[in-house]
């Protein structure tokens, strides 16, 4: 089986962990986040007919406090990066992530996922801003970990992004 | 492009006005002109293809290239799945043809496959079932199947716990770069989680020791200890090698994970530069790394220290159990000899004997003069407290006792020797008359004497008298022929007799002891025997005569002529005829009468 290092990122309490701890098969306790800023999962799924292991590096929430481990991403295939659509600013810091990451390791497949669809009331990108992700060339996908809406989508898509390369 | 502007060329010609099966004709033509080549080289391509021949032959060229290349591609499964069909049909077909030619080829793998898993499984069944009967009954095995209980695992599981010195539980090998699980062993009966989240998990733990610590790049961590599990780490540029271990490896284990990581690198360097997640071309690896999978059972310690303390007890018990038997018939073997002794000891009749309270207790009769038992345990070394007797008195008729009793009886002096046999008592030596009376007396009486026999005794007053008595018996006095008078110069001796003859009347009288002198005449042979004896007499007349003159007393003297009928000596010469005309002395004792 094809096995792919993926690393999370995102800000803290964008729901990186739900995504993973209700749709990937997780053996470690969250504790290992705050611990040592890292917890591993795996989420095994179908893609281009194949199957595919997608070791999850679910990376600590950066915050003002606690810088991620650059170390922790080296030598990944690819990543999540995600946001939370209620929260802007949470796009805006995982975008100043992102730019950090390009420069430190290259253009890499990744998804960008906005998170807590469900809560569409709140939402705070709207379309324009969303397509205008995509013309800078992000996969957008619009998630929620509440509801299991297109998480399987998000993974199945960087799958694909990273098998293309 | 020449030759396009060459085959346009016509193109400017006027052709169309032709008519339309000329035009048919020229679009034909045309169409030769400008396809021309290549329908020709197409023509030829499919006589390639419709000729079987030259097709094999095309794809034979290349059919090792193609499956090389497909497998590179990783594509080998497919490949495997296409091909297993035909391989398996060639293989049935072969055998059915001739079972020899695989057998053949199999033959050097066979043999050491076969042994090996025959090995295998003996030894496997041997080491549980060791591990059965040693663990099932002790103590050890009873808490072991509580613990197994309590945690739910199987007991086999807790057995294998608590009696290994080390198991190395499982191996992972890892892409150093990206964390990705690359292989991945594990020992029977052990649960894991999934490899690739813990292979994950222990690159990054790798990093945050590395990036927490500023650790140098060369400086990785090697091992993390977790209760009674170790994990060895080692690292190559672009490999890592885990082991879980249980208990304790030794460091030399340390070394077979390098080597099997060197061979790895060395093996897979391609393979591992070029890692993009696809473990495909390791798949081979794990064989490598099952070779990690050691164990060793702490029992070969524990069996040699296990022994000697169950020797030592063994050993012991057995040495107080031989001493203690052996203690015991010494005990016996002395008893034995004493109880032996005792019945063998005139005068003791043994009844009965019994231990009781670790105390023998001997019943029977002993005579008053039989040897004291007590003495008898003391020479056998035997303490004499720890017997009792019960001995009733009684007169033994034993030898040896009646003889004793005799002699309490009769003190016998010193020059008498007493001997007792079946109820005879017999005396030899010498004795004063009055304890010879006193045999004569008392012997019969004593209990078990039935006789007494002193035939051998003598009265020590006449051994006394002796000497005298051999000096006046020596005493020939001799006549001459046919006459009554001493020969000249017989005087002397005739006063030398009659001084012993003092003599011994005189002891006699000391020791009071009747003595009498019998004077024997004799004569030779010559003349009728009636004159002889009145010579004879005459003769003994004579020297009574003297004697009486010398003052021997009357009573003591008893003259008798024998003539020639006691000649002392044969008549077959003068000096025999001699001695036969002489008197001879004899002393007689008279028998002792009692004294009281």
């Amino acid at each position: 089986m094809i096995q792919k290092k993926v690393c999370m990122l995102g800000s803290f309490s964008v729901g990186k962990t739900s995504l993973v701890s209700r749709f990937v098969k997780s053996i470690f306790s969250e504790a290992y986040l705050t611990s040592i800023g890292v917890k591993i999962d795996k989420k095994v799924l179908r893609a281009n007919d194949e199957d595919v292991a997608l070791v999850l590096w679910d990376i600590h929430g950066e915050d003002v406090y606690q810088k991620i481990r650059m170390s922790y991403l080296r030598s990944m295939h690819g990543y999540l990066l995600v946001a939370d659509g209620t929260r802007r600013q949470t796009l805006e810091d995982a975008l100043a992530l992102n730019e950090r990451v390009v420069q430190e390791f290259g253009k890499l497949p990744s998804v960008l996922v906005l998170n807590k669809s469900d809560l569409a009331e709140r939402w705070e990108i709207d379309s324009a801003g969303e397509a205008k992700l995509a013309e800078q060339g992000w996969s957008v996908v619009r998630t929620s970990a509440k509801t299991g809406d297109a998480v399987e989508s998000a993974f199945t898509q960087l799958a694909r992004a990273m098998l293309a390369v | 492009m020449p030759e396009q502007a060459q085959r346009r060329a016509p193109l400017g010609q006027p052709q169309p006005q032709e008519n339309p099966p000329d035009d048919k004709h020229a679009l034909e033509e045309l169409r030769h002109l400008i396809v021309g080549p290549e329908q020709k080289e197409i023509a030829e391509i499919q006589e390639r293809l419709e000729d079987r021949e030259q097709r094999a032959e095309d794809v034979g060229s290349v059919v090792a290239e193609a499956i090389q290349k497909r497998r590179e591609h990783g594509g080998d499964r497919a490949l495997s799945e296409a091909l297993a069909p035909t391989i398996q049909e060639t293989l049935r077909e072969s055998v059915r043809k001739d079972p020899h030619v695989l057998a053949d080829a199999l033959f050097p793998v066979m043999g050491p496959a076969i042994r090996k898993s025959i090995t295998e499984a003996l030894r496997a069944m041997l080491e549980s079932f060791n591990q059965a009967l040693e663990h099932s009954l002790s103590i050890r095995g009873l808490q072991w199947r509580l613990e197994a209980l309590r945690t739910g695992k199987s007991f086999g599981e807790i057995v294998l716990m608590h009696s290994l010195l080390y198991r190395v539980e499982q191996v992972f090998l890892i892409h150093r770069k990206t964390g990705l699980v690359l292989g991945h062993v594990v020992a029977q009966s052990v649960s894991t989680q999934d490899p690739s989240m813990v292979a994950g998990m222990l690159s990054a733990i790798q990093q945050f020791v590395a990036d927490s610590f500023d650790a140098r790049s060369d400086e990785t961590l090697d091992s993390l200890n977790v209760g009674g599990l170790e994990v060895f780490v080692e690292q190559s540029p672009d490999a890592v090698i885990a082991a879980v271990i249980r208990g304790h490896a030794p460091s030399d284990y340390r070394l077979s994970m390098k080597e099997a990581l060197e061979e790895i690198q060395q093996q897979y360097a391609a393979a591992l530069e070029n890692f993009e997640g696809d473990a495909g071309p390791f798949l081979t690896v794990d064989d490598r790394l099952g070779r990690l999978l050691t164990a060793q059972l702490k029992d070969k310690q524990e069996a040699r220290k296990k022994p000697v303390a169950a020797i030592v007890a063994v050993s012991v018990i057995a040495l107080l159990a031989i001493g203690w038997l052996g203690y015991s018939s010494y005990l016996l073997f002395e008893w034995s000899r004493f109880l032996h002794a005792v019945r063998g000891q005139p005068g003791i009749v043994v009844l009965s004997y019994a231990k009781q309270n670790g105390r023998y207790h001997i019943q029977g009769f002993k005579d008053p003069l039989a040897e004291d038992p007590a003495k008898l345990l003391a020479k056998e070394g035997i303490d004499p407290q720890n017997a009792e007797f019960d001995l009733a008195p009684f007169y033994s008729l034993d030898d040896a006792i009646v003889l004793k009793r005799a002699q309490v009886m009769l003190h016998p002096p010193a020059s008498v020797k007493l001997t007792e046999r079946d109820g005879q008592l017999i005396a030899e030596g010498s004795a004063e008359p009055k304890w010879i009376a006193r045999i004569e007396e008392r012997g019969p009486w004593i209990a078990g004497v039935h006789g007494v026999d002193i035939s051998h005794l003598q009265n020590s007053d006449w051994v006394q008298m002796e000497p005298l008595k051999r000096l006046i018996e020596s005493q020939v006095l001799l006549f001459p022929l046919g006459r009554a008078e001493l020969e000249p110069g017989q005087e002397i001796k005739l006063a030398e007799a009659e001084k012993n003859i003092h003599g011994l009347l005189a002891q006699a009288g000391t020791l009071n002891e009747q003595v009498s002198l019998e004077l024997i005449g004799h004569t030779d042979s010559t003349g009728i025997e009636a004159s002889n004896l009145a010579l004879s007499a005459e003769r003994a007349a004579r020297i009574r005569a003297a004697l009486l003159r010398g003052g021997v007393s009357q009573a003591t003297l008893r003259p008798r002529g024998v003539g020639a009928s006691q000649p002392l000596r044969t008549e077959d010469s003068e000096e025999g005829r001699r001695l036969n005309r002489s008197v001879t002395l004899k002393v007689v004792f008279s028998p002792s009468t009692p004294y009281n």
